[in-house]
């Protein structure tokens, strides 16, 4: 490409850029005005997009893992209640106004968003499909035809199409000033951590086990039983514990100062100087230093 | 409760506040440790996060070992929730900070600060970094009688290795690395963590047949059940003092409340530092306002000296909300320590060969008990975590996608990239053969990274701290490769699957956005306001080469408490 065509090639991303900014951007500031007709379930059917597309149900992991593996996250509510917790604890990018905009709606619109303009590059695998949202709520009451009217492009993607929706979020990054001097701003890659992230600290953490797991944690008992959370049903994670008798030793050498006592077993043996296992810690060696022979691997440019 | 005026005021009673608090307090100052979070195991806060409570606290006697366990129930979700950076009412949420991409803050609030989730790691840093890299006015051996005293009060000694550790350890050799048993670290090698915990029971041994209970009395020290990320409260039943993880909470805060001089108030979010000019030059530090973040009501109080140690985010953030001088280095050269996530996972089969059982158990031992350091790249640690925070963590975020949009045919990891789907499922099948390793490079601090604040971010406290951050190529050069030796030890002790994060900058280590030599004097106190110090990670002139920043900022803090009583008292 020549040179000028490369500089015409920039000005035209750019200016994509910046029309993709400016829906950005309508759609949060829209949303703070709760101008949604039907926001509330397109919200948790977006929300259920995403923690299909992180922590699905897995009909085909049954037989390779057994069957405790095929639930996933919206078989046990993880997306209301990231919903919930996001709207609760977190405040994105646009401080001093938190009691007055719901956060959420705004995550919602920004994923059909990143959606359409996934879909407008090309970039999807799969063509959208207006039964995959209805499949969400499988084991639920909300009716099908109501969940078709109101999903949106996001979650009528194929999973790996949501993901790489998501992913065209870590791309964007956009600050507004209001008019009243109040300074907004826009990080897409902070949708996908909660989108992304969150979930799977929810599902794979004890939020599960807790009596009422609507609300937050604290003050709640948990019954700490390995069954009593599915996504420690999954891992194998035994429950938390106050303690395990599951010492090796300490590392250490017979003539250093580091181990001390029997040795328990020999980690390396090379050069005759065996590295083993001690029965107690012994110190570290208070030893002179010498940096004279320093040598940068990666020198910067600059201070 | 609390003075009108004392002989110092000190912001922040993180890591390194309580420090210079202990130091000043032992020459006998009068102090006010001001933090903004709650106190937790205080018996003047009974529901630190549910009621205001009392105003201060003066006397060791409130210290209570009870309601820690009570308060710090080592469940992740919760905990992460509990300590994070915000208000201690826990009907509000996080305070805003704006920080790039899809990277995070992880800092606490509460006495004790972050230490209340860091891993008890408390190597030096690498004598290199202070001496040979350009940065620092002062010497390593300035800092070493410094180190030497925080070691001591801190417990620090070798970490006890489990099986996760031995794993680690043969592969670091079997990868021809060799064995180092040093303080200071000069040359590559493996070694065990020098860790602030207490070592555990000696009857805790695989061998050993233990079926006692795993509280105190009948075990003291760690009790290898993880628990350092979630305040640690093991052993359960244990004195206040008497906790295994060596967090300052534990540890110089009551150093510093016995000695009768210091007051400590929570809940105070420091919003000011007041000065006076009377010569009309360089102005002096004479007091801070604070504001009660149950309440909103603001008090003032007035001080000989003041100390800043709100931590590399909120001193530049106090320094710039407040009316101080306009200074160019101000929040600027933020070192995090850019890091990576590297995990192995085994088959079972080879896990018995190696260590005799089929399972790596990483939720078993201490957080991080094994370490493979690197001078003038970094550092790699294992990490032992539980499941949801290790699935966030190792899993949740990356720089570069998700993992099926990379082809890694020739890379020295099987994925990349974030983890979704049956593939995370998959993996987390395993979650009990798997053993994370962190990889912390050593970033170098440049002037484009820091902190700013801008009208109109603000929150109750004033403008939010809005951090920047982009690693130089050779920062990234230093990630790399430090993530591939990770990925080529885990290779050697057997891992039959190498996933990378290439995680996005994100914050668990902070340092120099307020440098000795530039915002700092070498005892420092700000060249601009006299009378005004800094004494926490800020204050590091550079990233003091990628270990755990925690025992340096100890001794520096405990340094700079010398200094302020040989230069004004």
């Amino acid at each position: 490409m020549t040179r000028g065509g490369i500089i015409r090639r920039v000005r035209t991303i750019l200016a994509a850029s910046a029309s993709w900014l400016r829906t950005v951007g309508r759609r949060v500031l829209g949303r703070t005005r709760g101008d949604s007709s039907s926001g509330d379930l397109h919200t948790r059917v977006t929300f259920r997009a995403c923690v299909d597309a992180v922590i699905p149900t897995t009909p085909e992991l049954a037989d390779e893992l057994g069957p405790e593996h095929v639930p996933g996250g919206n078989d046990v509510g993880v997306a209301e209640f990231l919903a919930r917790y996001v709207a609760d604890r977190v405040q994105i990018g646009i401080p001093h106004t938190r009691h007055d905009v719901d956060v959420v709606k705004p995550i919602a619109n920004v994923l059909d968003s990143a959606a359409l303009k996934l879909i407008s590059r090309g970039d999807n695998e799969d063509e959208p499909n207006e039964e995959r949202p209805v499949a969400f709520f499988e084991g639920t009451d909300v009716p099908a035809d109501r969940i078709r009217d109101v999903a949106g492009p996001f979650a009528r993607l194929s999973p790996r199409d949501r993901l790489r929706a998501i992913h065209v979020l870590d791309e964007i990054e956009a600050q507004f000033t209001l008019p009243d001097g109040r300074f907004v701003e826009f990080d897409g890659g902070l949708v996908g951590q909660l989108v992304v992230g969150f979930p799977k600290l929810i599902y794979y953490g004890e939020w599960e086990g807790y009596p009422d797991p609507e609300r937050m944690p604290f003050g709640q008992d948990h019954p700490n039983d390995p069954a009593s959370v599915q996504g420690w049903r999954q891992s194998g994670f035994p429950g938390f514990t106050n303690g395990y008798a599951c010492l090796r030793g300490y590392l250490g050498t017979e003539d250093g100062t580091l181990g001390s006592e029997d040795a328990w077993t020999t980690i390396d043996d090379r050069d005759g100087s065996s590295v083993s296992l001690f029965e107690s810690p012994g110190r570290f060696r208070e030893n002179d230093y010498d940096t004279d022979g320093y040598v940068e691997p990666y020198p910067e440019g600059g201070v | 409760m609390v003075d009108a005026e004392y002989d110092a005021v000190i912001v922040g009673a993180g890591g390194d506040g309580p420090v210079a608090a202990w130091k000043l307090a032992e020459a006998g100052l009068s102090v006010l440790l001001l933090e903004a979070g709650p106190f937790h195991g205080n018996e003047q806060w009974p529901d630190p996060h549910g009621d205001p409570g009392a105003e201060a606290s003066s006397d060791v006697d409130d210290l209570s070992g009870e309601l820690l366990d009570e308060q710090f129930t080592t469940r992740e979700f919760e905990m992460v929730n509990r300590l994070f950076f915000g208000p201690a009412d826990e009907n509000r949420g996080i305070w805003a900070r704006k920080f790039p991409g899809d990277g995070a803050i992880l800092q606490c609030a509460g006495v004790g600060g972050t230490t209340l989730h860091y891993t008890g790691c408390h190597p030096r840093a690498y004598p290199a970094a202070i001496d040979e890299q350009g940065h620092w006015p002062i010497d390593y051996a300035d800092l070493l009688p410094y180190y030497r005293e925080v070691e001591e009060l801190c417990d620090v000694q070798p970490a006890p290795v489990t099986a996760k550790e031995e794993l680690f350890f043969r592969g670091a050799a079997a990868a021809g690395w060799e064995f180092i048993d040093e303080m200071n670290v000069t040359s590559p090698g493996y070694r065990p963590q020098p860790n602030a915990i207490r070592r555990p029971d000696r009857r805790l041994h695989v061998d050993g047949d233990y079926d006692g209970e795993f509280t105190y009395p009948d075990v003291t020290g760690h009790t290898l059940g993880l628990g350092e990320i979630t305040g640690n409260p093991h052993p359960r039943g244990a004195p206040f003092e008497e906790k295994a993880k060596r967090a300052s909470n534990v540890t110089f805060v009551p150093a510093a409340m016995r000695t009768g001089n210091v007051t400590v108030r929570p809940n105070a979010f420091a919003v000011d530092v007041t000065t006076e000019t009377p010569l009309g030059d360089t102005p002096t530090a004479t007091g801070v306002t604070f504001r009660d973040t149950w309440s909103g009501a603001t008090t003032t109080v007035e001080a000989e000296v003041v100390v800043l140690a709100a931590g590399a985010i909120e001193t530049p953030r106090l320094w710039l909300n407040a009316d101080l001088p306009d200074e160019e280095w101000v929040g600027r050269g933020l070192t995090l320590h850019f890091g990576d996530n590297v995990m192995g996972l085994w088959d079972a089969d080879d896990l018995e060969a190696t260590l005799g059982k089929p399972t790596v158990d990483q939720h078993e031992g201490q957080n991080i008990a094994a370490r493979f350091d690197y001078p003038g790249l970094g550092m790699l640690q294992t990490v032992g975590t539980t499941p949801g925070v290790g699935a966030i963590l190792g899993f949740g975020a990356s720089a570069s996608g998700f993992a099926f949009q990379h082809d890694t045919e020739d890379a020295p990891w099987d994925t990349m990239g974030r983890l979704a789907g049956p593939e995370l499922k998959r993996l987390l099948s395993d979650y009990r053969r798997m053993l994370p390793v962190l990889v912390v490079s050593d970033d170098r601090p440049l002037k484009r990274n820091g902190v700013t604040v801008q009208d109109g971010a603000e929150d109750e406290h004033g403008p939010i701290p809005l951090v920047n951050y982009t690693p130089s190529e050779a920062d990234r050069k230093r990630r790399d490769e430090l993530a591939e030796i990770a990925a080529e030890i885990l290779r050697e002790a057997g891992a039959s699957h190498v996933h990378r994060s290439d995680s996005p900058p994100t914050a668990l280590h902070l340092h120099s956005t307020m440098r000795m030599g530039k915002v700092v004097d070498e005892a420092c106190e700000a060249y601009a306001v006299d009378r005004l110090f800094v004494a926490d990670h800020s204050a590091l002139a550079n990233g003091v080469g990628g270990p755990n920043p925690t025992n340096t900022g100890q001794a520096l803090a405990a340094r700079t408490g010398e200094k302020i009583v040989d230069r004004y008292f």
